[in-house]
């Protein structure tokens, strides 16, 4: 009925509203992800592009401005799924040539007009990093991207984002030792355990440093640009992103950080509750995978690592800063779904909608534009048609950079 | 009794000591005839009574595993055990109309067993029957899988009891027919659906044609050694003989539009009595669905996002949305997987709220519903006196997230409290036990 009663409102304002008019969203509650926390009829006010105020119902705007009455409804800042598998081709997803390839570039393979984004979308996702797959050691520079825009160029918030390394079995999955001394197609070759997988990491690193230390000492050196890219991790000016679910995973990706001194930030986490000193005590930040789940089908089953539904509301008690993302795990609802189950499991309500919204854009360094609803950033802007922690609860409308685009 | 009950629990706590979660369920069930006898009060905030709309404020007195009273006035004796529910809700536990949870193979790798029973694959100690009780699950009728042509025969079961025995409930369960073809396999698999309902018919034709010269025979004053017709049907092909003497009703997998009116054809053709449990795909054909004897059965995924092959443009479809939208009376069933939300009836009720549907509806489906389709409304599915105790007390409202299932009582007795389920134990970190 609200949906009903809605939508024509809705899309009178965005029929009608052109770049230079302001619009005025008045009347919901208002959850801003920022400091002025939970409004009751709240006003949200966008003009060209972006946020312009943000407050209660005294908040003023120019005469002439499109106001659209969403008394009822539900307003949150657009989600930011930190981890979201949508925009690229499977076959695409992990470049195979090499075990070590950071200089392989997710931009290069996003298809703009994938259903996906349409998907996550209509689900009030606006933020996405995308990201190489685990299938190598080291797989390469994520993105960050609106889902919706005019070409990749419109969308693109953010490019060389993360440096995606995978712990665990997924990198040498499928892979062979060589037997009877005949190398016999592309999966034989190293690695083939976890041993393996952390030699990779530790000789790329240990190039990458003595790389650096020569071109310290005679910059005349020709450019390497997969060792360029390491060089960035190794200066802190590129966070590594490392999949690592097992608590023997999880303890690894820490070390090795802490060897090299790259900052990284741990994805998945499927066992940090295992573990949750040590990821207080390093001070990492979590993208958790699928908090719904009970078990960790598809291809990271094999790091036999078993979930709990505590995991979140556990990081938050530890004070660990954790963003929740839908993930590699099969199964994964939406992110405001996953988000949704971490409340039903005892994670409070606001560290959950930080956790899909101004925590990963943190963790992604793009908070300067999204994740929050306050007065610079963009204008991107989800409406609901009551609380979005129930499942009763759907997405009446999405505004990217204030322009109206779903459902 | 009571002795004889502890020695049990011991034994069957030293049998299944891998696996310490079956212990609190197999006490229950164990203490079942003793329990029974007790009077048991459950005082109510709020019930929701599926038959005699929501009522605040009662008390529901059980006994013999039946509601004996519910009221606002009732008089609790004083022996009578009693379960303090003033801050929860009441109401049915959910009825499953169709399901392959809980057995050891869903189906056998021949298609044509109308034979086969699933009382013999029926495992009491199923996490999907735990499951069930953590969800408010009371009744479900097992039926063999989809992957299967004339598939063998349901049961109607409560997921609770140390054997098949224990677990059967009063009433018939279905002979599973599919339509379920792998890809490219459809036509294939409509027509051996035929051929075997043909098959059939011959048969007893054939019966009917030896009975008829039998009798004729011996009418004309032959056959002077035998007394009477010794022909038989054949055991094998009993169940099938039974859907077409419409004795049984058949749960017909239906998985997409193109099937339905194959369906169609078949029930018309051999004239048996069929509930439709239909795949979210057939939403492109609901406008077909016309002179329905029973309300149709949705599987497990409710949603489903089809790309059309002009276009390529991908839109989300939700069959309970077009039956709704017809008046089109449905059952629902959850998903029976380790992930997913849709193992939850909660969520699968939430997604219909999503697409449209009404509360009403979108409770029916899980009790009045399924209880009448099974013929067994008169017993479970909705709460009134006289009716079984089958009952579970929520925390909050049934179609919150944020509700849980806190206690289930099925013929009376507690088989499920919240607060000491090993499961969600594990799940909440308060149990390091690794074996789940």
């Amino acid at each position: 009925m609200l949906r009903n009663t809605l939508l024509p409102a809705l899309l009178l304002a965005a029929t009608g509203a052109t770049q230079d008019q302001v619009q005025v969203l008045r009347g919901a509650r208002v959850l801003t992800a920022a400091a002025a926390g939970d409004l009751d009829n709240g006003v949200v006010v966008l003009h060209r592009g972006k946020i312009v105020a943000v407050g209660g119902s005294a908040v003023t705007y120019p005469d002439g401005a499109r106001v659209v009455d969403c008394s009822g409804c539900w307003i949150t800042p657009g989600l930011v799924d930190a981890g979201a598998t949508i925009g690229i081709k499977d076959e695409d997803r992990n470049e195979q040539g090499d075990e070590v390839t950071p200089q392989a570039s997710i931009l290069d393979v996003v298809r703009p007009d994938d259903e996906g984004f349409a998907q996550a979308l209509a689900t009030g996702v606006t933020t996405v990093r995308l990201m190489p797959g685990n299938r190598n050691v080291i797989g390469g520079l994520g993105a960050v991207v609106k889902t919706h825009g005019d070409g990749l160029a419109d969308m693109l918030v953010r490019d060389h984002v993360g440096l995606r390394m995978a712990m665990g079995s997924e990198p040498s999955a499928g892979n062979r030792a060589i037997r009877g001394g005949v190398p016999l197609g592309l999966f034989v070759r190293r690695p083939t355990t976890r041993m393996g997988v952390v030699w990779e990491v530790r000789r790329a690193f240990s190039a990458a440093q003595n790389y650096r230390d020569k071109r310290t000492e005679a910059a005349s050196l020709p450019p390497d640009p997969a060792l360029d890219v390491l060089v960035e991790a190794l200066e802190g000016k590129l966070d590594v992103h490392t999949a690592a679910r097992a608590e023997q995973d999880i303890r690894t990706a820490v070390r090795l950080a802490g060897e090299f001194g790259y900052k990284t930030v741990l994805e998945e986490v499927t066992e940090a509750y295992r573990c949750i000193d040590v990821l207080a005590a390093s001070k990492v930040s979590c993208l958790v995978g699928s908090p719904s789940a009970e078990a960790v089908l598809g291809a990271g089953a094999r790091d036999d690592a078993s979930p709990r539904w505590y995991t979140p509301a556990l990081l938050a008690q530890a004070g660990v800063r954790f963003a929740i993302q839908t993930g590699s795990n099969l199964g994964a609802k939406s992110l405001v779904h996953e988000a949704l189950f971490a409340v039903r499991n005892g994670l409070g309500r606001d560290a959950a909608l930080r956790a899909i919204t101004s925590t990963p854009a943190a963790i992604l360094g793009v908070d300067d534009r999204v994740g929050s609803l306050a007065p610079g950033k963009d204008a991107d802007v989800v409406l609901w048609s009551g609380d979005p922690f129930e499942a009763t609860t759907t997405v009446v409308g999405v505004f990217i950079a204030g322009e109206e685009v779903s459902p | 009794m009571r002795t004889l009950a502890s020695l049990r629990s011991f034994f069957s706590s030293s049998r299944s000591s891998t696996r310490t979660w079956l212990f609190p369920l197999a006490l229950a069930s164990l203490t079942d005839s003793a329990a029974a006898q007790e009077v048991t009060a459950v005082k109510a905030g709020r019930v929701l009574t599926m038959a005699g709309g929501e009522l605040t404020g009662v008390t529901l007195l059980i006994e013999n595993g039946r509601i004996a009273k519910m009221g606002t006035e009732v008089e609790v004796p004083w022996n009578a055990k009693t379960i303090d529910a003033s801050d929860k809700v009441v109401m049915p536990t959910y009825v499953l109309a169709h399901s392959s949870g809980g057995m050891r193979g869903a189906n056998e790798n021949l298609a044509n067993v109308p034979y086969l029973r699933v009382q013999d694959a029926v495992d009491p100690s199923s996490k999907f029957f735990q499951e069930c009780l953590r969800n408010g699950i009371g009744t479900v009728h097992v039926i063999p899988g989809n992957r299967t042509l004339i598939g063998g025969q349901g049961m109607l079961v409560k997921p609770v009891g140390q054997t098949v025995e224990d677990m059967t409930v009063p009433g018939k369960g279905g002979l599973k027919l599919s339509l379920f073809a792998e890809p490219g396999g459809a036509l294939a698999q409509a027509t051996k659906l035929r051929r075997a309902l043909d098959e059939v018919r011959d048969h007893v034709a054939d019966f009917e044609r030896r009975k008829a010269e039998f009798a004729a025979e011996k009418a004309a004053g032959g056959a002077a050694d035998k007394k009477e017709f010794d022909g038989k049907i054949d055991p094998t092909k009993q169940p099938s003989v039974d859907l077409l003497q419409k004795t049984s009703i058949a749960f017909l997998y239906v998985p997409d539009a193109a099937m339905l009116a194959e369906a169609q054809r078949l029930q018309r053709e051999f004239g048996f009595r069929a509930v439709l449990v239909l795949g979210p795909a057939v939403h492109r054909g609901v406008a077909h669905l016309r002179d329905l004897e029973f309300p149709v059965v949705l599987d497990g995924d409710l949603e489903v996002w089809e790309k059309d092959p002009v276009t390529e443009k991908r839109t989300k479809a939700c069959l309970a949305r077009e039956l709704y939208k017809r008046g089109i009376p449905f059952a629902l069933d959850v998903a029976t997987g380790l992930n997913g939300a849709e193992r939850f009836p909660w969520w699968q009720m939430a997604t219909l709220i999503r697409n449209g549907v009404d509360r009403d509806t979108a409770l029916r489906a899980f009790t009045t519903v399924p209880a009448k389709l099974l013929g067994i409304d008169g017993e479970v599915g909705s709460l009134a006196e006289g009716k079984r105790a089958n009952l579970q007390i929520l925390t909050g409202d049934p179609l919150s997230s944020m509700t849980w299932v806190d206690t289930v009582l099925l013929d009376g007795e507690t088989v499920y409290e919240r607060d000491k389920d090993p499961r969600l134990q594990y799940l909440f970190g308060k149990s390091t036990e690794t074996d789940k």
